[in-house]
């Protein structure tokens, strides 16, 4: 096999070297702001219920894709979810190794338009999609009200 | 009116280029699309279309880079923030208001400027829901494949026959970054990455441009052109956010084949398309989006490709150019290279890798993870 590896390192040649620096805040809106002081106050998921359509949306946002109405309720997600689509990531968010390889995977909740992407804390031997899963939040004072106050997805307790 | 393709201009595609700046291989692909054409772009062209997004590029306001290297200095310029097809697809409808006679389109890549390409990918995850999650963007793709994987029963030995066609197409293809003699088992061999997806299921980076000159018919009748006729074009994206999106079909190509095949009167796409560019710049991707653009049944793709259907040979030649994972991944100039791949089958120019007979191709375009948007363009041989 010839031909697989090439460089693409132009940092070995002349150039000016620069970068675009941009700082931000992101605010998380009015479905955010419902959302995360749930998660943090309480420990649990809320999602945007559509009436019209009977479509209750994770993340919740305050308008309907299908619709366009303006949503104002929020309801409970069930507390169990199931793995719709996993995988084992070899490498980090920066192309480094992972070692050892983390395991992500997209969770539904039954009738609940939508779902959540977050890690899934089980080996990768032990992660298989369609397995029944709820989110493990971090201890009440360690959370800030953002996602990363949910640890990630573990497996059910009735399937363990 | 019809609207055709009258010149077609490429660079090499390569890992790096480190001895022209992004501005010199426009210039190239503008000269060589010209010199294809027979225009002069200082005195027939009407509009200038750029595709580029400013992260790419390294700065800000991209739009007031373009005109010098295009020849469109004080004429009418715009830049889509898409891929080339998108910007195709302007072009298009820029002539057919008759405003305009002869539009250009450019798309590039100079991604081997960015030290920090996986961080900008990373970028266009969402800042509260996904990014702070810290995962490498790929992530989404990996995800995406074990989704259509399993909705559609394909077994991963069909990503095996993909990469290993699609890089040893590139072996014919002169600008291909990446051509290589790859077997089915060195795919399977090769580092996992993103399970499913492995180090050779996913497409490498390449700088190149692509310039393509369009014109309405009379004008490519005045400038004794022999044109390839643009069809039908397209374009839809899915739900933009990775919870409520469609993992397993690529809505996104489904809807904008949909939209191209009405315009081009195709109506049994899997009996009319002679030739099709795709996007694979993950190896699934092929396979999912022949599903999307209805040229297999849903989960048949993969079960074709293992008998060799896409192959030069087969019954429908899929990426003979190459794709992206034989030529390089030039990002927003994805697209535009599969429009003009198939510009040239159409036209007999394709060289060693010419499908016989070829007199309608599809090109299909996707914004890359984590966008679910893709445009379509069915293009018709002349006269
Ligand atoms: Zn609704």
């Amino acid at each position: 096999m010839t031909f697989l590896e090439r460089t693409t390192d132009a940092r070995r040649y002349r150039a000016w070297e620069g970068n675009m620096e941009a700082d931000y805040i992101y605010t998380s809106g009015l479905a955010g702001q419902r959302f995360f002081v749930a998660l943090r106050d309480e420990g649990r998921l809320l999602a945007a219920r559509c009436t019209a359509c009977g479509l209750d949306y994770l993340p919740p946002r305050i308008f309907c894709e299908e619709c366009f109405a303006e949503l104002t309720e929020f309801v409970p997600v069930p507390p169990e979810g199931q793995v719709a689509s996993l995988t084992v990531a070899h490498q980090d968010r920066t192309g480094a190794l992972a070692s050892p390889p983390q395991v992500w995977a997209f969770v539904t909740f039954k009738g609940v338009r939508g779902g959540l992407l977050h890690r899934l804390l089980a080996t990768p031997d032990a992660a298989r999609p369609g397995m029944r899963v709820h989110i493990r939040v971090r201890p009440r004072e360690a959370r800030t009200g953002t996602i990363a106050d949910i640890e990630g997805f573990e497996p059910a307790r009735s399937t363990k | 009116m019809r609207v055709g393709i009258i010149g077609v201009g490429l660079t090499a595609f390569r890992p790096s280029t480190p001895e022209y700046s992004w501005k010199e291989l426009m210039f190239e692909a503008a000269s060589r699309a010209y010199a294809d054409a027979g225009v002069d772009p200082r005195a027939d062209v009407g509009s200038f279309v750029t595709c580029a997004e400013d992260y790419y590029e390294g700065f800000g306001i991209f739009d007031e880079f373009v005109p010098d290297q295009l020849g469109a200095a004080l004429r009418p310029t715009c830049t889509v923030s898409g891929d080339g097809l998108q910007g195709l697809a302007n072009a298009f409808m820029q002539i057919q208001t008759g405003l305009i006679e002869v539009a250009v389109v450019e798309a590039h890549s100079k991604i081997s400027d960015v030290l920090t390409p996986i961080g900008i990918i990373e970028h266009g995850l969402d800042p509260i829901w996904n990014k702070p999650l810290g995962f490498h963007p790929y992530v989404v793709a990996g995800l995406e494949a074990a989704a259509y994987l399993r909705a559609t029963h394909t077994p991963t030995k069909a990503l095996d026959a993909v990469v290993s066609k699609t890089r040893r197409n590139a072996l014919r293809n002169p600008i291909a970054a990446y051509g290589a003699a790859v077997d089915m088992d060195h795919v399977a061999a090769s580092e996992a990455r993103f399970e499913p997806l492995r180090s050779l299921d996913i497409s490498g980076p390449a700088d190149g441009a692509v310039v393509l000159v369009l014109a309405s018919d009379r004008a490519a009748r005045r400038l004794h052109a022999n044109p390839v006729w643009i069809r039908g074009v397209g374009w839809a994206s899915d739900s933009p956010s990775l919870e409520t999106r469609d993992w397993a079909g690529a809505t996104y190509a489904r809807l904008a084949a949909g939209m191209a095949y009405r315009l081009a009167k195709v109506r049994r796409p899997s009996s009319e398309i002679d030739v099709a560019e795709v996007d694979d710049r993950f190896s699934y991707k092929e396979l999912q989006h022949l599903e999307a653009l209805g040229l297999a049944k849903s989960g048949e793709a993969g079960k074709a490709a293992l008998r060799g259907a896409y192959a030069a040979d087969g019954r429908l030649p899929v990426n003979i150019s190459g794709g992206s994972l034989g030529c390089g991944n030039v990002f927003e100039a994805t697209g535009l290279h599969r429009a003009a791949e198939v510009a040239l089958q159409l036209r007999g120019d394709a060289g060693s890798r010419q499908i016989d007979g070829a007199k309608v191709g599809v090109a299909q375009a996707w914004r890359f993870v984590p966008s679910a948007t893709g445009a379509v363009a069915v293009l018709g041989a002349g006269p």
